[in-house]
């Protein structure tokens, strides 16, 4: 095993930084089809799977900062910034490096538009929102082809799993037809769980006769 | 702060029986002399077409296409629907689309707590479809709509009122009468934009607004029917006069739907920035200050407060479309407030997430803050929601509800901590603020 030294620190860091990403995105998108498909997790509030997606979605875009930025500071190869943003321009690993460009372009897509979807149609953010099922296999080859690491050993178990996940999700969010209770029905079906025992006649203090 | 506020008393004209049949007789035909009350009219019963222009003489629209939106401007008009936006700008909005426009009137008053809009439908329906005519000649538009709930009579008393104008030639644009379901939502510009155009009434995403893309993707001007009497008015009697009513910053006078202590309901015309004492009857627990989607204000700081946004939006309170209640001493806010917000939580129209299940999850928790012995940690709960579901709606529906809620929390929290022991400051369970009895149960209800 290598040892750590100032000059592999970056390279090590941009590795780890790639691994955790790779989590983070694919975490991001079962959450993302769990929010399309009104999907629960348990203990938690339908309406804070969108919360929670979000929160994982900006988490992901610090450390795929972290991870570009240690990639293009490390001496050991040389990657020109613009190679970062323009596909397949890349000295170093033109092709892999290209992937991951491409889906470094697509999330930023994603995350701008959805910072600004309130100030914007609804149906283009949604159709933008689409490329997330491009964006996500395109930064799992990249990870797979440019680096070694996810090719052997517990790494390449955590790829697998990674892409079995979404799979699994992707199948989920296939045979799930969309959300079929009428609309008019949504809100009383929630509430019907949601009351206590008594509502609304009111479980209350003063004694019934009172009540008109 | 505000000239008002060294005032005398304004005068308040108080109506409180108009939704119901009216004979046509109405006042004595005077002129109008420029004082309070200005939108309602000053005796018993409603203003016919003659009674109408008797007092008010007939709408200088040859002039509204040349100089109303600047007039509207100077005057600092802004919605009397609720949301105080300055009706320039969307007069200019939409007149500034090559396309042709539509021009609709809205008296969907889905607030169950006002019925400011009604009375004056009822009372002064000629000063509402003056300012509809205007509104449509200032902006060029050919078509125009008056946008009110299923109401027969109401239906059958403004039909009336637009084929009387017809018959006197008093109109250059079709007013067509447009049925508003019984929904909360059904205002909401959107909403009415799908409604007008056959659809249901349920909100959309924006962008884009109405005044963009509205009935039939035309440009829309969707205005609140005092908002369009207020504009008949300044067309007549021009800035100076609308700035001799209200404060500098929200001039003018408004309507206000004033719900007393004791279960006496009255609409009434006051100026903005009027004392809240001088409108309802004081000392009172609590005061709720603009409707459902507004806030709950300690009775003791409400006495001390104008009403105007001025004053109230540091509160986290508004005007909005001038409803006033205050809480009997004999009742629980808690219990009235997780009565409204069950009532919020089945108006959602079921469109977006965050609303269709998170307002039930909160209501269901009020309706536990507001019976003996709640879990205390659900407090937290609550709060957490909140933030988990503003500002993620197609419209505000989320948001108007949690300031309801956040507002009640805050303003009742002695009251929460009796609650946890077992104890209530209320002695009567009898509902205080009103809701209406039916609830949307299918599509079809939205229509």
């Amino acid at each position: 095993m290598t040892a750590i030294t100032q000059s592999t620190a970056l390279w090590y860091a941009s590795r780890a930084t790639g691994v955790v990403s790779l989590l983070l995105l694919t975490l991001v998108v079962i959450l993302g089809i769990a929010v399309n498909r009104q999907g629960r997790l348990p203990g938690l509030p339908a309406f804070a799977v969108t919360g929670l997606h979000r929160s994982v979605s900006l988490l992901s875009v610090l450390f795929i900062a972290a991870h570009v930025a240690t990639a293009v500071m490390d001496p050991y190869v040389s990657i020109r910034a613009a190679a970062v943003v323009i596909p397949f321009v890349s000295a170093y690993q033109p092709f892999w490096l290209g992937l991951g460009a491409v889906a470094l372009d697509l999330i930023a897509a994603l995350i701008l538009t959805s910072l600004a979807r309130a100030r914007m149609p609804r149906r283009a953010w949604r159709g933008i929102h689409w490329l997330a099922y491009a964006a996500w296999p395109v930064a799992l080859i990249h990870g797979v082809g440019a680096s070694p690491d996810l090719r052997s050993g517990g790494l390449r178990l955590l790829a697998i799993g990674c892409a079995m996940a979404v799979g699994g999700a992707g199948l989920w969010r296939l045979t799930q037809r969309a959300r079929e209770m009428p609309r008019a029905e949504r809100a009383a079906a929630v509430l019907a769980v949601n009351e206590p025992p008594g509502s609304p006649a009111r479980p209350s203090f003063v004694p019934d006769r009172e009540a008109r | 702060m505000t000239s008002s506020m060294t005032r005398p008393l304004p005068s308040l004209a108080r109506h409180s029986g108009w939704d119901r049949d009216e004979p046509l007789a109405g006042p004595a035909e005077t002129r109008y002399l420029g004082g309070m009350p200005r939108l309602l009219p000053p005796g018993p019963g409603p203003s016919g077409l003659r009674t109408h222009l008797a007092r008010f003489g007939a709408p200088p629209l040859d002039w509204a296409g040349r100089g109303l939106v600047a007039e509207v401007q100077a005057a600092g008009l802004t919605g009397r629907g609720g949301a105080a936006f300055p009706t320039y700008r969307k007069l200019a909005a939409v007149a500034g689309y090559r396309r042709p426009a539509v021009v609709i009137g809205n008296g969907a008053e889905g607030e169950p707590a006002s019925s400011k809009d009604k009375t004056l439908l009822w009372a002064a329906p000629h000063l509402v479809l003056d300012g509809l005519q205007l509104a449509a000649c200032a902006i060029g538009s050919g078509t125009a709509g008056l946008y009110v709930h299923r109401d027969q009579r109401l239906h059958q008393w403004l039909a009336a009122s637009i084929a009387e104008r017809a018959t006197a030639g008093l109109d250059l644009v079709p007013v067509e009468l447009i049925a508003a379901p019984a929904r909360f939502l059904a205002g909401e510009e959107s909403a009415l934009a799908s409604r007008a155009a056959g659809g249901p009434a349920l909100p959309r995403f924006k962008p884009p607004r109405a005044s963009e893309r509205g009935v039939a993707d035309r440009p829309t001007l969707v205005q609140n029917v005092e908002t369009l009497a207020q504009l008949a008015l300044i067309a007549r009697y021009g800035a100076a006069w609308f700035r001799s009513a209200g404060t500098t910053d929200e001039p003018g006078s408004m309507l206000a739907t004033l719900h007393q202590a004791d279960g006496q309901v009255m609409v009434v015309e006051t100026e903005l920035g009027t004392p809240i004492r001088d409108l309802l009857r004081l000392p009172a627990p609590a005061v709720l200050v603009g409707g459902y989607h507004g806030a709950w204000i300690p009775g003791e700081l409400a006495g001390r407060l104008p009403l105007a946004n001025a004053a109230l939006r540091p509160l986290g309170a508004a005007v909005g479309a001038g409803v006033l209640a205050a809480l009997p001493a004999d009742r629980c806010g808690l219990a009235e407030t997780a009565r409204v917000v069950r009532y919020l939580a089945l108006e959602s129209a079921g469109q977006c997430g965050p609303c269709f299940n998170g307002l039930p999850r909160i209501a269901g928790a009020l309706a536990e803050l507001a019976s003996p012995w709640p879990r205390p940690e659900i407090i937290a709960d609550v709060r957490r929601w909140c933030g988990l579901v503003e500002g993620r709606g197609a419209c505000r529906h989320p948001d108007g509800t949690v300031r309801l809620v956040r507002s009640a929390l805050e303003v009742f929290a002695a009251e929460l901590d009796q609650h946890i022991l077992g104890r209530c400051a209320g002695s009567s369970n009898r509902p205080f603020l009103p809701l209406p009895p039916d609830l949307a149960l299918d599509e079809a209800d939205w229509r």
